[in-house]
């Protein structure tokens, strides 16, 4: 493990090296060259070693932000997920929250539609707390939202079409054959339209998730989360998925928010990217600066690197 | 050392009386819903009130005839025997089966079926992410899922208690001929030691015996987590509570009926 972390195997420590020990040893500084448009945080426990990689830059988008985390914390029992997150994302692009297994991605997407609170800190969206607003506020501010869960979450006693069509029969007074013409037009976007009788039981991991897709959209949502959309896709699939959200964002516009491990993904359709590591943004920012910065553990990331402070800890 | 040992007296002990607390607010929650408009779950609570009658209908059958033949029928038969007295079985199914077996019969039943059954699913929508893909879509779980449960079981309950009464004499009266007593002298204690009192506080007990199994079925489905094993935990606690909790009310609503009403104490 240690030779993995490269040039701290001198040293010996059994932990990430620090961003000047990493520094020194490659002739650099950590978040050097961000650009003059970067501003960053106050330094929160400077002695926290653990956040060392994490200077909270973030890099003007030059949009509102959709929603916003302020200072959020949460602790499931010992175990604190989000530790002080602050993030925005903005208005009118698609950002991509990326980051390392269990450290927290998926958790700050329950925090933006209220399915959990934060300990401590402030979710806002569209400037509104989600943990101020009682349970009627907060079911109408849902409606703002699409989600697509990690496994689809399709309705197990409904079909695929029911599925899709149930946003529209609970939320508008279209009338069944509107609703089917909305639908099937969703449902073959995705690919879907054969199947749309199915029962989700008969659909695979993938066919679940695009119909999970097609449902997320039918309401035209301002804004979209979707929640490792890729995994349990094929390579070609991942990518047909990825152009499919960048046409229904310029389509529809609005507020989108990818949370995935797949750098080409990213690559392909990011405007605006977070790296969340141990419940902090490391750095945020539009997704060409992100992928030229300088910051150790970005680049790794990024690059998909064996080699640099990210080890298997 | 110590910090561990109070560890582990202290967070099982905070963790009871916070799952205690959350379901008292999902049983707030799930009146002020079952009250307040819209009322959008007429057709979930006829499917689960008809999926309960499914379900239970033939074990409960089944139990009340066996249980009533059984223990009351048979076991204070061989002792009213002794006496001289097996006429008098009829008035003993009156406090037998009436006040207490039937209502425990039937709450077992629907527990062990009903609310297992509920918790299973709900547990299962839970890990599917079901119930937050629900609640994204501005669904309201408590209304359009526990209130139809929750009222589906209070009828069901109710309505099966008078089934269980009827069909747990019926052991009585097969006991009856198997002492080859006559069926009179069954039924005159029987009627003469019955009264509303009765037939009303079984009903209204097993009522809320279903209410407690809905509360405690829906809230272990919803907080169920880890996966498919989380599902059968969940499961298995809920009915160990249940039971708990239909025991101890079942000693508070008695102690309360007996000394509100002491009529029904003597015996005729």
């Amino acid at each position: 493990m240690e030779e993995r972390r490269g040039d701290g195997g001198a040293g010996g420590p059994d932990r990430p090296l620090d961003p000047r020990e990493w520094e020194e040893s490659r002739g650099g500084r950590p978040g050097a060259g961000a650009g003059p448009r970067m501003t960053a945080e106050p330094e929160r426990g400077a002695e926290d070693h653990e956040y060392h990689w994490h200077t909270g830059a973030k890099r003007e988008h030059g949009a509102e932000d959709a929603v916003e985390f302020i200072d959020v914390v949460k602790a499931f029992g010992r175990n604190r997920v989000l530790n002080g997150l602050n993030l925005g994302l903005p208005d009118g692009q698609i950002s991509m929250i990326l980051g390392p297994s269990g450290t927290g991605k998926s958790v700050c997407i329950k925090h933006m539609v209220g399915l959990l609170y934060p300990d401590e800190g402030d979710v806002l969206v569209h400037g509104q707390s989600v943990p101020a607003m009682a349970d009627d506020e907060l079911f109408e501010m849902r409606k703002k939202f699409g989600v697509l869960f990690q496994d689809g979450a399709l309705f197990g006693s409904m079909n695929v079409f029911d599925n899709v069509a149930f946003p529209l029969r609970q939320h508008t007074d279209k009338g069944e054959d509107e609703i089917r013409e909305i639908v099937m037009r969703r449902l073959t976007e995705v690919g879907l339209a054969a199947a749309a009788e199915k029962m989700p039981n008969e659909l695979s991991g993938g066919m679940r998730k695009r119909a999970g897709f097609a449902r997320a959209l039918v309401l035209d949502p301002g804004i979209v989360l979707f929640d490792e959309p890729d995994s349990g896709l094929d390579p070609v699939r991942t990518a047909l998925l990825c152009e499919l959200i960048q046409e229904v964002h310029e389509e529809n516009g609005g507020a989108y928010c990818v949370i995935t491990h797949d750098i080409m993904s990213a690559r392909r359709v990011a405007d605006y990217i977070a790296i969340l590591w141990k419940g902090r943004i490391v750095e945020s920012g539009p997704a060409r600066d992100l992928f030229n910065s300088d910051n150790q553990f970005v680049r790794q990331f990024l690059s998909g690197e064996a080699q640099g402070p990210l080890g298997m800890e | 050392m110590v910090q561990s040992a109070a560890d582990r007296v202290f967070l099982p002990t905070k963790n009871l009386l916070e799952q205690v607390g959350d379901m008292m607010i999902l049983t707030g929650k799930t009146l002020v819903s079952a009250l307040r408009p819209p009322y959008p779950y007429g057709t979930e609570f006829v499917q689960q009130f008809l999926f309960m009658l499914r379900l239970c209908w033939l074990p409960l059958t089944i139990s009340t005839i066996a249980f009533g033949y059984g223990a009351p029928g048979l076991q204070a038969g061989n002792f009213l025997v002794l006496f001289g007295a097996i006429d008098r079985l009829g008035g003993f199914f009156v406090l037998a089966s009436i006040r207490e077996f039937a209502p425990f019969v039937t709450a077992i039943i629907l527990a062990g079926v009903g609310g297992t059954a509920i918790t299973a699913d709900l547990g299962a929508r839970k890990i599917r992410e079901e119930l937050d893909a629900l609640q994204v879509l501005g669904v309201d779980p408590i209304k359009n899922l526990v209130v139809p449960r929750f009222l589906a079981l209070m009828v069901v309950t109710g309505l099966f208690n008078i089934y269980a009464l009827i069909f747990g004499i019926f052991g009585g009266v097969l006991a009856t001929l198997t002492f080859d007593a006559p069926l009179g002298p069954f039924f005159a204690t029987l009627l003469n030691n019955a009264s509303t009192t009765d037939l009303w506080g079984s009903v209204v007990k097993t009522t809320l015996f279903g209410a407690i199994i809905a509360i405690v079925s829906c809230y272990k489905g919803m907080t169920a987590s880890g996966g498919a094993e989380g599902v059968g935990r969940a499961v298995n606690q809920g009915v160990v509570i249940e039971f708990l909790g239909i025991f101890a009310f079942n000693y508070v609503f008695t102690q309360t009926l007996l000394a509100t009403h002491p009529e029904i104490s003597v015996i005729k």
